[in-house]
């Protein structure tokens, strides 16, 4: 069901790909669930939570597509910890990613909250990546992990890039379930050229030569690419300009 | 040391804040003329909305602010992509990996009385802790690199604290200015250079423990 469970099957590039695939080919709500109730098992993590405001002109709830067992959420609401979380709180004013150690638990109230999250199942570490989206849209990508501290401050190294992808990939697709990213956001000249030379075989740094450009600059132009096409690769990105028409044929 | 400060505490840096506002507007408006806004003798645009983090360069000794800078992600609005476009019209980048510096400047109240070689040398001594401080802090939250608009002062300044860059897109004249966008990577590498340019052999960015002398030094002042 899941991928990259095994060590031996996947590199950590492997995984990543593989979640942002999952991510980018959900098409409704229950498949997203699907994919997040996955990065569990394959980050080994104890949970994942994505929470999106402006998702929907009139939303009156945000939304919410969690690893969290429905009691935690019926607990969370109805003791209204939304007033008190300070993931939320802080969350949406923030762009570094939150450690949860940085709060301050000498409140009863806050010490209370954590506990009682623990107690329905979430993790003692916690990371909260904030998104912040083209038009200003906010949400927050959060999982929680049980680690000792030490590899928790390894594995928070070592997965923060990776969290960062899928935290925007997830808002991307949200949106798109919502109706609300237009559907291809278009690519400029210069980023369909070098799509297009990777198309045909060049790699990055032959592209950097035949435009007579930087391999960073190439890299940045791809990684655009890959980022408005929401492609988890190079490969991907190019069968996806393939299949909607954007390559010219070349004379 | 660097201070980074962003929307959910920097009630608890009012004067810092204050501070670093005004110094915009001195550098900005005061010395180099930009057209920016200033209310109050504070310069603030639009970007300060959308929840930045700020760097800030404090003197350990005396609390003061000797320069700052602030980072947005390219995801989001940014200076490069909303009022800078036509510096790249091949587009801007926009990657969950890429955030974007801008609004860097030094205090120029702290060396005035100093003379120019010594001034040089501080203005380079702050520069690189800054930038040292973008690098820890774009390594500690996954981002591969740094996208930033500035102008010909600012490309000398670069190159003389031996600052590397790719310059994206095509260089604009915009007023007096001429205006380029440059791509700067985030990696071991980076700190590496910086760090022994600057002569610091450890990480700029602040500790806990620093954060509570600060405290204890501002409320010293007060």
């Amino acid at each position: 069901m899941c991928w990259g469970v095994s060590a031996v099957e996947e590199n950590d590039g492997g995984r990543l790909a593989r979640a942002l695939a999952e991510i980018s080919a959900a098409t409704d709500h229950e498949a997203l669930d699907r994919v997040m109730a996955c990065l569990v098992p394959v980050y080994a993590i104890k949970s994942a939570a994505y929470m999106g405001t402006g998702i929907t002109r009139n939303e009156t709830e945000p939304f919410l597509a969690v690893t969290y067992s429905s009691d935690w959420v019926e607990h969370y609401k109805s003791r209204r910890y939304v007033e008190i979380d300070p993931v939320v709180h802080q969350g949406f004013r923030r762009l570094l990613p939150v450690d949860w150690n940085e709060f301050d638990s000498s409140s009863d109230g806050l010490r209370t909250f954590f506990g009682e999250a623990a107690d329905f199942g979430l993790g003692r570490h916690g990371l909260t990546i904030p998104i912040h989206g083209r038009g200003g849209d906010r949400s927050l990508f959060t999982v929680t992990s049980d680690f000792s501290n030490r590899d928790w401050g390894d594995a928070k190294l070592e997965y923060l890039r990776d969290f960062q992808l899928l935290a925007v990939y997830l808002h991307e697709k949200v949106l798109q379930l919502a109706g609300q990213k237009l559907s291809g956001q278009p690519l400029s000249p210069r980023e369909l050229e070098c799509l297009q030379w990777i198309s045909e075989g060049k790699t990055a740094w032959e592209c950097a030569t035949i435009l007579g450009i930087s391999i960073n600059t190439v890299r940045c132009y791809l990684e655009t690419a890959r980022n408005k096409l929401n492609a988890v690769s190079n490969t991907h990105a190019v069968s996806i300009a393939h299949e909607t028409g954007l390559f010219f044929p070349r004379l | 040391m660097i201070l980074t400060i962003e929307s959910h505490n920097r009630h608890e840096f009012p004067d810092l804040i204050d501070q670093m506002f005004e110094m915009r507007a001195e550098v900005f408006s005061g010395r180099l003329g930009w057209d920016v806004s200033v209310t109050n003798g504070r310069e603030t645009d639009r970007f300060d909305s959308e929840d930045p983090a700020y760097l800030l360069s404090v003197n350990e000794k005396t609390g003061a602010l000797q320069g700052a800078v602030r980072l947005l992600p390219t995801t989001g609005p940014n200076m490069l992509r909303d009022v800078f476009a036509a510096l790249v019209p091949d587009g801007a980048p926009e990657s969950p990996l890429i955030w974007e510096s801008s609004r860097f400047a030094i205090n120029p109240r702290i060396f005035a009385d100093d003379d120019r070689a010594n001034a040089n040398h501080r203005v380079n001594s702050i520069t690189l802790e800054l930038l040292c401080g973008i690098v820890e802090v774009c390594q500690k939250s996954g981002i591969d690199q740094i996208v930033s608009v500035f102008d010909a002062r600012m490309a000398r300044i670069f190159r003389s604290v031996d600052c590397p860059y790719e310059e994206i897109g095509t260089p604009v004249r915009i007023g007096k200015i001429m205006t380029y966008a440059g791509l700067f990577e985030m990696s071991d590498e980076m700190w590496k250079r910086l760090a022994t340019v600057g002569g610091f052999d450890a990480p700029v960015l602040v500790s806990p423990d620093a954060i509570t002398r600060l405290h204890t030094l501002a409320k010293k002042a007060a």
